[in-house]
């Protein structure tokens, strides 16, 4: 097993500049999720670290050893595709000792290794069905065997989840994770899903355009993001737009938002606060909003959305509608077109220099 | 992304050559290169062999615009094509439609397979067995005079109508065959929208059905005109000496005569024809495949 | 809907007499060939003459078994080739492949009259000339594209990602070809080849032309025999060939659906 390192790693395809200038670490049994819309470069990249694909400039080390030119056959890695791409004239046990056969390995530790493998992705049983017998579920997991088995230094996983339906993804969002703990092999996944990124992995890499945007684990990202992007692509996030003060910004109108975490920037300096939609404190005039928020905004309610045990209000403030939702406490409900007053502490802002 | 995906996985053109190369050879060497060499042959006064004299010349094309016989025949041929290509159509197109359209299942794919399954076997044998039926005292003649109270003489054997019949018996599963491909096509869904919406059957099938086939009709046509046009064995067994066309001329030329300059020649202008023709039709038959 | 009923019920009754359009003349030379009348008189006197006599027809058993040769060589060297280049069409990207397999199209589309005397023309040109050696080479090419064509469009249904999946589990080139992307091409090659043979052995145009005396293939020998005159001797070869054109292709349904892939 082995850590990952991509440094200052390049590709264009013709004009297209899919990957720019990407360098990131994945160390030694972390779970990794590269996330991103689509066409931002997380498959690019995913491709390049398995080695389908060479990038133009640049390196990336598995294990420290340096593999740009190397071809994926001789890179000992795994890989679950998105569609899993089970051999379909082969059968389940045939499938995963693809690549022990294919090392020349003999046949007797073959069937031994196989069936470990199997048993690990609990489906020790079913190693003479053929795959188009199998739920999406269960190919889901003959892939992740056939993936371990040859024991590579670095899994690598392609929206693996993307086919499956919602209940079924979540059971297999656990499983996943369980048996990457088991076997403590370094993991990274492609997802466009933040949900799942935001559950599964020790730390996420935002991708946007073909450039890195944010990474680090996934709490540090939503509470401190460095970027409009960040804040809006993982979780919801409301952005306001003004001049940096030296402890927040100053709205177009002279509002001023105090913002406890971010980069210290210039006064007058172009800037933005984005606060998520939780953390605000919604009420009408009369009630009083909580100590700490030094932060207070006039609006009136345009639309509620009753969620079950949350809703989520939206407020016009400005020409702006901000976002928040609050939680199902039983609590009066606040009717459309009524004036609110919105609050919230600092520590809930965070600065983001204007990109 | 589904593109980039496509581009980074893709190799150039090095890995591909060894697997091309001997393919491509081989319809250079049978193909491409004769076809070139036909076009250069024709513009020669005899075969480049050893000893004998040859010499460029126009001679060959200039026998063909200057004896109005060649253009009669290159005409004669090209109504032939016409006339079996409508035929097929008349005749294809109504099965393709019942095919499509009104059988389901297992039986639609077992009689599918046997409408075209003639036209995968042996062509000079099934024009060869038409003979049979078509001569004096044959099968028709036969079965036909039994029936009938009074006595009459069919004797289709090497006439124009005899050519006609085993063309059309021979090409006619083409017609089938594309048709069909489209009208299966076609959503029923289509037809019913175009019943509620209170057009009659005939509408329908004028305004939305046969509209929609026309790529399969096309394809048809041109795949059928096109070797027609080329024919010369089929006339030949069941024209006998009325069945005198385009393709037997050039026939002649390379097996009778041994005048192949001229064979040449003719042989190109019915590729020149038949290029244009499917150059017209090649978008249409880009929509069929 | 009475009318309906009855409109699939004419268009039942059509197919049964398009069927019987393009059977009867094949069934009736089947039938003419048992009989003992060679002037194909009526009733039918039932005989198996015409097929033992044709054992006696040395020239006829010749130019048999220069047919099975050369179609079993074709189906062979047209198979190969073909199936090497659909891959190499279906793996690898570049300027001119849209050319490459516009080229496909010429052999099948052009009427085998011109095909067959330009082969003659450059043949003879060269120095091949006429014989078995001409018409294997015409053979293969017309045979080619047939190969190609069948086998892209099975390659067609074949995932990419499964080659990448055996490369990224440490396969070769060879080994992912071999384990991986032949089986399951297979049903294409077999149909590929099966169309090779059945190319190669109906052939009848393109053999003429690059015929000699003594080197010949069966459908250019009935074509002379019918010249000279009707026998049931030929009859009866021709009824062979019919059961074994048809039968081939039977089998190549199986293969390969020719109402595309539903």
């Amino acid at each position: 097993m082995a850590g990952v390192q991509v440094a200052n790693v390049s590709r264009s395809f013709g004009a297209h500049r899919a990957l720019d200038n990407v360098s990131i670490d994945f160390a030694d049994g972390g779970f990794y999720a590269l996330l991103g819309p689509s066409g931002s470069g997380k498959t690019t990249l995913l491709r390049q670290i398995a080695g389908f694909d060479f990038p133009d400039t640049g390196r990336i080390a598995i294990g420290g050893e340096s593999v740009e030119r190397v071809p994926v056959e001789k890179r000992r890695i795994g890989m679950v595709f998105q569609n899993y791409a089970l051999f379909p004239n082969m059968s389940v046990a045939d499938n995963v000792a693809f690549g022990l056969s294919v090392r020349g390995e003999p046949k007797a530790s073959i069937a031994a290794e196989v069936q470990r493998a199997l048993d690990l992705v609990q489906l020790g049983k079913l190693g003479g069905r053929r795959p188009h017998q199998l739920s999406g579920g269960q190919r889901q997991r003959v892939a992740l065997a056939r993936a371990i088995v040859t024991k590579p230094r670095v899994l690598l996983l392609d929206e693996p989840l993307g086919a499956l339906d919602k209940a079924l993804r979540v059971d297999m969002q656990i499983e996943l994770k369980r048996i990457q703990r088991e076997i403590g092999i370094t993991t990274i996944f492609v997802t466009h899903d933040q949900e799942e990124a935001l559950t599964m992995s020790d730390r996420i890499g935002i991708l946007r355009d073909g450039r890195l945007v944010q990474e680090g684990p996934p709490e540090e990202i939503y509470d401190r993001p460095q970027s409009e992007f960040a804040a809006t692509f993982l979780g919801d996030a409301n952005i306001f737009r003004g001049d940096a003060t030296g402890n927040g910004i100053r709205l177009p109108d002279g509002t001023t938002i105090a913002a406890a975490s971010g980069p210290s920037l210039a006064a007058g300096a172009r800037a933005s606060c984005a606060v998520r939609p939780e953390r605000i404190q919604i009420s009408t005039g009369a009630a009083k909003p909580d100590a700490d928020n030094a932060n207070t905004l006039k609006g009136q309610v345009s639309k509620r959305i009753f969620a079950g045990n949350n809703s989520t209000y939206f407020v016009d403030r400005d020409g702006q509608t901000l976002k928040v939702i609050v939680q199902n406490t039983g609590a009066e409900r606040l009717a459309e077109g009524q004036p609110v007053v919105l609050s919230w502490s600092p520590d809930s802002t965070v600065l983001i220099a204007a990109g | 992304m589904a593109d980039q995906h496509a581009i980074g996985s893709r190799r150039g053109l090095k890995p591909a050559l060894p697997l091309l190369l001997p393919a491509y050879l081989w319809l250079t060497v049978a193909i491409f290169l004769p076809l070139s060499a036909m076009v250069f042959f024709s513009f020669m006064t005899d075969l480049p062999l050893a000893g004998r004299e040859w010499a460029f010349t126009l001679d060959n094309y200039a026998a063909f615009f200057s004896q109005s016989l060649y253009l009669t025949l290159l005409l004669a041929s090209l109504r032939l094509g016409l006339e079996v290509t409508l035929w097929c159509v008349v005749i294809g197109y109504p099965a393709a439609y019942v095919l499509a359209k009104v059988l389901k299942g297992r039986s639609r794919e077992a009689i599918f397979l046997l409408v075209i399954l003639p036209f995968w076997s042996n062509g000079l044998v099934r024009i060869f067995s038409w003979a049979m039926v078509l001569r004096e005292g044959g099968i028709l003649d036969t079965a036909l005079n039994a029936v009938l109270p009074f006595k009459i003489n069919i004797d289709l054997m090497y006439s124009y109508p005899a050519v006609i019949i085993g063309l059309v018996h021979s090409y006619v599963p083409y017609m089938v065959l594309t048709c069909y491909l489209t009208l299966q096509a076609i959503d029923d869904s289509l037809i019913e929208a175009g019943r509620s919406l209170g057009a009659s059957r005939r509408q329908v099938l004028w305004r939305v059905i046969i509209p929609l086939s026309m790529p399969g009709l096309i394809a048809g046509a041109a795949l059928i005109f096109v070797p027609v046009v080329g024919s010369f064995m089929e006339p030949r067994i069941l024209g006998g000496r009325t069945g005198t066309f385009y393709g037997t001329v050039i026939e002649d030329q390379f097996v009778a005569v041994f005048n192949w300059p001229l064979g040449a020649a003719l042989s190109f202008i019915l590729l020149a024809v038949v290029l244009v023709i499917l150059a017209v039709a090649s978008p249409m038959l880009k929509r069929a495949a | 809907m009475a009318t309906t009923r009855i409109l699939e019920w004419l268009g039942r009754c059509y197919i049964v007499l398009l069927l019987g359009f393009l059977y009867l003349p094949i069934i009736i030379m089947a039938l003419m060939s048992f009989n003992a009348s060679p002037f194909y008189q009526l009733p039918l006197e039932w005989t198996t003459d015409w097929y033992a006599s044709l054992w006696q027809n040395d020239q006829l058993i010749a130019a048999t078994w220069n047919s099975i040769e050369i179609a079993v060589i074709t189906t062979v060297i047209a198979t190969v080739l073909g199936s090497a280049a659909s891959l190499a069409l279906y793996r690898c990207d570049f300027p001119g492949k849209k050319v490459l397999q516009a080229l496909l199209f010429p052999p099948i589309a052009i009427p085998w009259l011109i095909t067959g005397t330009a082969m003659l023309i450059f043949f003879f040109g060269i120095g091949i000339g006429r014989g078995l050696v001409a018409i294997l080479l015409g053979h293969v090419a017309l045979a080619l594209p047939y190969v190609l064509v069948v086998v892209s469009a099975r390659l067609q249904t074949f995932a990419p990602e499964l080659e990448e999946a055996a490369r990224s589990l440490g396969a070769n080139q060879w080994q992912v070809t071999n384990r991986v992307t032949l089986p399951w091409i297979m049903p294409g090659v077999i149909a590929g080849g099966l169309f090779a043979f059945a190319v190669s052995f109906d052939q009848f145009v393109v053999s003429y032309f690059l015929s000699t005396p003594g080197q010949t293939t069966l459908p250019v020998e009935i074509y002379a025999a019918i010249r000279k005159g009707f026998t049931p001797e030929i009859n009866a070869v021709s009824t062979i060939i019919i059961v074994v054109s048809m039968a081939l292709m039977l089998l190549t349904a199986r293969f390969f659906k020719f109402g595309g892939e539903k």
